[in-house]
C-alpha cells in the first residue's frame, strides 16, 4: 500500500522542523550541549566534544536533506534511526537509575529530567519520520495540496511543542503537589 | 458542492491552528506560573526597627538630587524596596513591585533605595524602564533602618509609622506585607503564632 504523499510531504516537513530546532539549540550553546552529553555517560570522554560539535551539524544536514525529494527516503530513515539512538541513550540511563540527568532535548529554558514519557515521545518521532521515509503514490498535486501540508504541519508541530512544553512542566507540577 | 468542501476545509485548517496556538499559549503561561510559584519561606526576624513604631525620619537626595523623606507623615504611605544591581532576586521582583506601585498609586508612594556603582544603576534603571520612579542611591537609609539582607521591603503608613517589613524573595512575600499591614502583626509568623495561641484560649 501506499500512502498518499500529502502524508509524506507532512511527515518530512515536522522532522525537519523538529531536527532543525533541535539543532539550533545545540549549535548555539556548545559547551551546555556537551555537559549534557557528559551527563549522559555514553562515551569516553575524549569522544565526548566532537560528537556534541558534530551532532547538531549531522541534525542540520539530515533537516536539509529530508525536505529535497532526491534524498528525502535515505535522510528520513537516518533521522529515524538517530532518534532510535537517543531513545536508546535516555532508556540506558533509565535502566541505569540516573533519572536526574537533563534530557538536553530543547534549550536550557526547558530542562527537563529523564522519564519514560520520553522515550514514547521519541517513538512517536521516530513514527513520523518513517511516514517520511515512506515512498508515495505519484499524484499530480496542486496549491491546496500545498496548503493542506503546510497547515498539518503547522499543526502538528503546535501540538508537538504544546505536548513538549506540557512535559517540561509536569515535573514542577509533580513539586506542587507534593511527590 | 465542491467549491463549498474545499472552502471549509480551509476554513477548518485556519481554525485547527489558531486552536493550537492557543493550546501553546495555555502551555507557556502555566510553565511561567510554575517558575513564579516560590515556596512561601519565612520572612526573617531580625532586629532594627520595631514594627508598629514611629519609623525612622531620614531625608535622602534621590538621583536628580531631590530630597526624599523617609519616615515623615504625609498624604501618601510609603513602600521602600531596597535593592541592588548586583541580587538577581531584587531584579525578579521589579515587575512586582512595579505592578504594586501601579495598583496602589493613590495611596502608597513605592520607593526603591539601592546602594553601590552608578554605572550599575543606570543600566538596571533602563533595563526596568524606572526612569520616572523616586530612587534614591545612597547608604544611608540602608543604615538607619539597619538592611542586613536583600532584597528588603518596608511599609510606612501615611502617619509615618512602620508597618511592615522583611526580606522578600517572591511576590508572595511582598503581599505578605500588606496583609499584615491589614492584620497589625509584625510578621505573619507573628500573626499564625498568636492565633495558635488564641485557639488553646476559650473564645466568644
Amino acid at each position: 500500500m501506499q500512502p498518499d504523499p500529502l502524508f509524506t510531504l507532512t511527515g518530512a516537513l515536522c522532522t525537519a522542523v523538529i531536527l532543525a530546532s533541535a539543532a539550533t539549540h545545540k549549535v548555539r550553546a556548545p559547551a551546555r550541549f556537551s555537559a549534557q552529553l557528559q551527563a549522559y555517560q555514553l562515551l569516553p570522554t575524549a569522544l565526548v566534544r566532537p560528537v556534541a560539535r558534530g551532532l547538531p551539524w549531522l541534525e542540520l544536514a539530515l533537516a536539509f536533506a529530508v525536505l529535497l525529494p532526491v534524498s528525502r527516503a535515505v535522510a528520513a530513515l537516518a533521522a529515524a534511526a538517530l532518534l532510535a539512538l537517543y531513545a536508546t541513550a535516555i532508556a540506558i540511563n533509565l535502566w541505569r537509575g540516573r533519572q536526574d540527568i537533563d534530557c538536553g532535548c530543547a534549550g536550557p529554558d526547558q530542562r527537563q529530567p529523564i522519564r519514560p514519557l520520553l522515550l514514547i515521545r521519541n517513538a512517536l518521532l521516530v513514527g513520523v519520520a518513517l511516514l517520511a521515509a515512506w515512498q508515495p503514490e505519484t499524484r499530480a498535486l496542486g496549491l491546496f495540496d500545498a496548503f493542506v501540508v503546510l497547515a498539518a504541519s503547522a499543526v502538528a508541530l503546535l501540538i508537538y511543542a504544546a505536548a513538549d512544553g506540557l512535559l517540561a512542566n509536569s515535573p514542577g507540577l509533580l513539586k506542587l503537589i507534593g511527590r | 458542492m465542491m467549491q463549498a468542501l474545499i472552502v471549509s476545509n480551509v476554513l477548518l485548517w485556519c481554525l485547527l491552528i489558531a486552536l493550537a496556538f492557543a493550546v501553546m499559549g495555555l502551555v507557556r503561561q502555566i510553565g511561567i506560573l510554575h517558575g513564579r510559584i516560590a515556596p512561601a519561606g519565612a520572612l526573617m526576624l531580625d532586629k532594627g526597627v520595631a514594627v508598629n513604631e514611629p519609623a525612622p525620619k531620614v531625608t535622602a537626595a534621590d538621583r536628580e538630587g531631590r530630597p526624599v523623606n523617609f519616615g515623615y507623615a504625609g498624604d501618601k504611605g510609603q513602600l521602600l524596596f531596597f535593592l541592588s544591581p548586583t541580587c538577581p532576586i531584587c531584579k525578579s521582583l521589579l515587575p512586582a513591585i512595579k505592578s504594586i506601585a501601579k495598583e496602589q498609586a493613590e495611596r502608597l508612594e513605592v520607593i526603591y533605595v539601592s546602594d553601590g556603582d552608578p554605572e550599575a544603576q543606570r543600566k538596571l534603571i533602563s533595563e526596568f524602564k524606572l526612569e520616572g520612579a523616586r530612587y534614591v542611591v545612597g547608604p544611608e537609609v540602608g543604615m538607619t533602618y539597619q538592611i542586613g539582607k536583600l532584597p528588603y521591603a518596608a511599609l510606612i503608613d501615611s502617619n509615618g509609622t512602620l508597618r511592615a517589613k522583611g526580606l522578600v524573595n517572591s511576590r508572595e512575600h511582598l503581599d505578605s506585607l500588606f496583609e499584615v499591614e491589614h492584620l497589625g502583626s509584625a510578621t505573619l509568623q507573628d500573626y499564625l503564632h498568636r492565633d495558635h495561641v488564641h485557639t488553646h484560649s476559650p473564645q466568644q
